[in-house]
């Protein structure tokens, strides 16, 4: 193809092209294999959130469908603990980044101690990290989670727990509220990347039964609807910190990638669309590359936050 | 917690389909047949997970289960309910028409573990993995009988009752069965559940595997009397679903001995008498 540099660094993990996987909707990469040669194709995939013990997850149903632009999940981190998945997934992950792909890891927790304790876990057992997501804002846990991030001070006060247990780089996952004051409070507490959106807190109710059509009340939203909220947010957080930006929400073309790097992201997260069309990551990764050619451009760099008000 | 993929299986891809025929079989209830390589990579029991084109209500993909693989003629006959805007639109798709699915999803049927006859019990549409089912069997030459059970007799897919009883047997086996159909109203066959008719089976003959798919409550009705005479039960369940392939951990299924295992990667066939039915 073309001689345009696609690749980027988000906050000290170098990603050959500005795709990464939203967590929880590319399970650990390995059911893709079957699609297309993950190691050799993504800037980066992100695991599911792992917690130090193993988490069960919410009860079902996990997952309703919202007329065609949206579905809802109360997943809730199901996981096998670090060690269940350093165990299983290991090896695998290995061979992802020595195809050239950047593996980010993401940490779940209940609470402060928790996280410190996930972060050791994965500082000790997990050598193919290239680094790690911070996820406090997990909307389908009833402690922790969205809690940990819900306030400035809150979200500061587990990234700099976490900041002492690792060198290698630590991306936050946000919430989709105060993204400005929440972002500048994590890139003071020594966060290098911020990755946002997080799902949005919903409810659907059946009107029949008049229950939630979820196992829980609420879930979080996700897809297509929520593309234009996301970008929206971040270009509000890439206005307020010097740090990069993973924008994540309803991410399903290139050219949704491509608004999200106008809105001033440095790399670009796939999620629903992985469920919707499995090749989706691909063909956005193939997509970009003629979208910064198509602008004149030589360097996907130079795009970044280029949107003209 | 879930095995990320089970190694001697094909892992699942995005494959063409083409339409060959597409008709009403019974009273809301549709028959397609396709030309696609996907059906010389699919087990009985397992499912694909299809992208319906014009299909504005999803985004997500249509699970189906499949009542026939034909490797040999690039073959695969899907037979489905129509209940919302994705099968509608599905039923409204032409011969000629191409659409994309994914598959091979999940973990299909188990042979018998012991000697003896099987009895398979299926419930409105959860006859095609049935059907799939009897074609495993009759290969190997395991005897068995089957009950159908239906809302009303218009709800019967005719052609596919056909097809089970013609079913031909592996030579020199044993091919004669049973064949028991009920309706819920009493317009065809026995009034009542399958699990009645499978009462009066069970006191005329012993059976040493049982398979089931349907809707939830029978298979509970179907997993308590096969153990209840110590009958090794397979079921097959639905889920919401995410992917279908392991990925969105969306469609868990409760564990009799606690935490869940995912529906599309773990099942959809499941021994009974693991799961919380
Ligand atoms: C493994 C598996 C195999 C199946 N095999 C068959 C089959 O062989 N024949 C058949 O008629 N039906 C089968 N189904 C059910 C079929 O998937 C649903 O009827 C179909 O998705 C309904 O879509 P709709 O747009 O017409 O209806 P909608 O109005 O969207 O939904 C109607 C109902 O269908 C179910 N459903 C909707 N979306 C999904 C989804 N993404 N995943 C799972 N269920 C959903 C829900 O129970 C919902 O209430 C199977 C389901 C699963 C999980
Ligand atoms: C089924 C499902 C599971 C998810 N699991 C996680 C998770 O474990 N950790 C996390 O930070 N986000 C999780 N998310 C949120 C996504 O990573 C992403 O932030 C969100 O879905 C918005 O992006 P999208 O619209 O492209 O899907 C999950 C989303 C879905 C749909
Ligand atoms: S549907 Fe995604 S894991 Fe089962």
């Amino acid at each position: 193809m073309s001689k345009v540099k696609m690749a980027v660094d988000l906050g000290g993990i170098q990603m050959r092209n500005p795709v990464n996987t939203a967590s929880g909707t590319f399970g650990n990469g390995v059911q893709f294999e079957g699609f297309y040669d993950v190691g050799k194709t993504l800037g980066a995939i992100t695991c599911k959130g792992v917690s130090a013990e193993p988490w069960d997850g919410n009860p079902a149903p996990r997952l309703a469908e919202l007329r065609g632009a949206a579905i809802m999940n109360s997943v809730g981190l199901q996981n096998p603990g670090v060690h269940g998945f350093v165990k299983r997934y290991g090896e695998y992950l290995e061979s992802v980044r020595s195809r050239g792909c950047a593996v980010i890891c993401q940490v779940a927790g209940h609470s402060v101690e928790e996280y410190e304790r996930a972060m050791d876990l994965f500082e000790e057992f997990a050598p193919f990290a290239s680094g790690f997501e911070i996820n406090i804002s997990c909307p389908n846990i009833a402690e922790g989670g969205a809690a940990m991030g819900a306030t400035p001070q809150s979200a500061a006060r587990v990234m700099s727990a976490v900041r002492t247990r690792t060198k290698r780089p630590i991306v936050v996952k946000m919430a989709p509220h105060d993204v400005a004051a929440i972002g500048h409070a994590l890139e003071e507490s020594g966060a290098d990347a911020l990755a946002l959106i997080n799902t949005i807190p919903g409810m659907s109710i059946d009107v029949r039964t008049r229950k939630s059509r979820l196992a829980r009340a609420t879930a979080g939203v996700s897809g297509p609807a929520i593309h234009a909220i996301a970008v929206r947010m971040v270009w509000e957080c890439a206005q307020a910190v010097n740090i990069p930006i993973c924008g994540i929400g309803g991410v399903t073309t290139a050219e949704d990638a491509a608004e999200m790097i106008l809105a001033g992201a440095t790399a670009v997260s796939v999620g629903t669309a992985n469920l919707t069309d499995p090749l989706s990551a691909k063909h956005i990764v193939e997509g970009l590359e003629e979208w910064v050619a198509s602008q004149g451009a030589t360097d996907v760099n130079d795009l970044i936050g280029a949107f003209e008000c | 917690m879930s095995v990320p993929t089970n190694a001697h299986d094909t892992l699942a891809n995005v494959h063409e389909f083409e339409v060959v025929e597409n008709k009403c079989v019974a009273d809301g209830i549709w028959r397609m047949r396709c030309n696609t390589a996907l059906s010389g990579l699919l087990r009985p029991g397992q499912f694909v997970n299809v992208d319906v084109p014009n299909d504005a209500s999803h985004i997500l993909r249509i699970p189906l289960s499949f009542s026939k693989a034909d490797a040999k003629n690039n073959e695969l006959e899907l037979v489905y309910a129509v209940v919302g805007e994705g099968t509608k639109r599905l039923s409204a798709m032409c011969v000629g028409d191409t659409s994309t699915m994914v598959g091979p999803c999940g973990n299909g049927w188990s042979l018998p573990k012991s000697d003896g006859r099987s009895l398979l019990v299926a419930g409105g549409v959860g006859l095609p993995p049935i059907m799939a089912c009897a074609r495993m069997l009759a290969e190997k030459g395991i005897g068995f009988d089957v009950i159908v059970g239906a809302q009303t007799a218009s709800r019967h897919v005719e052609p596919i009752l056909d097809e089970l009883r013609a079913l031909p047997m592996q030579q020199g086996c044993d091919c004669a069965r049973t064949l028991v159909l009920t309706t819920d109203d009493g317009t065809r066959g026995m009034r009542g559940f399958v699990t009645t008719a499978m009462q009066d089976m069970l006191a005329e003959r012993s059976y040493a595997t049982c398979y089931s798919c349907g809707p939830n409550i029978m298979m509970r009705g179907v997993a308590e009397l096969a153990h209840s005479q110590n009958i090794a039960c397979q079921v097959s369940l639905e889920r919401m679903m995410g992917c279908g392939f392991g990925a969105c951990s969306c469609c868990n299924v409760e564990l009799v001995g606690g935490g869940y295992a995912l529906c599309c990667s773990d099942g959809p066939v499941f021994d009974a008498s693991e799961v919380v039915l």
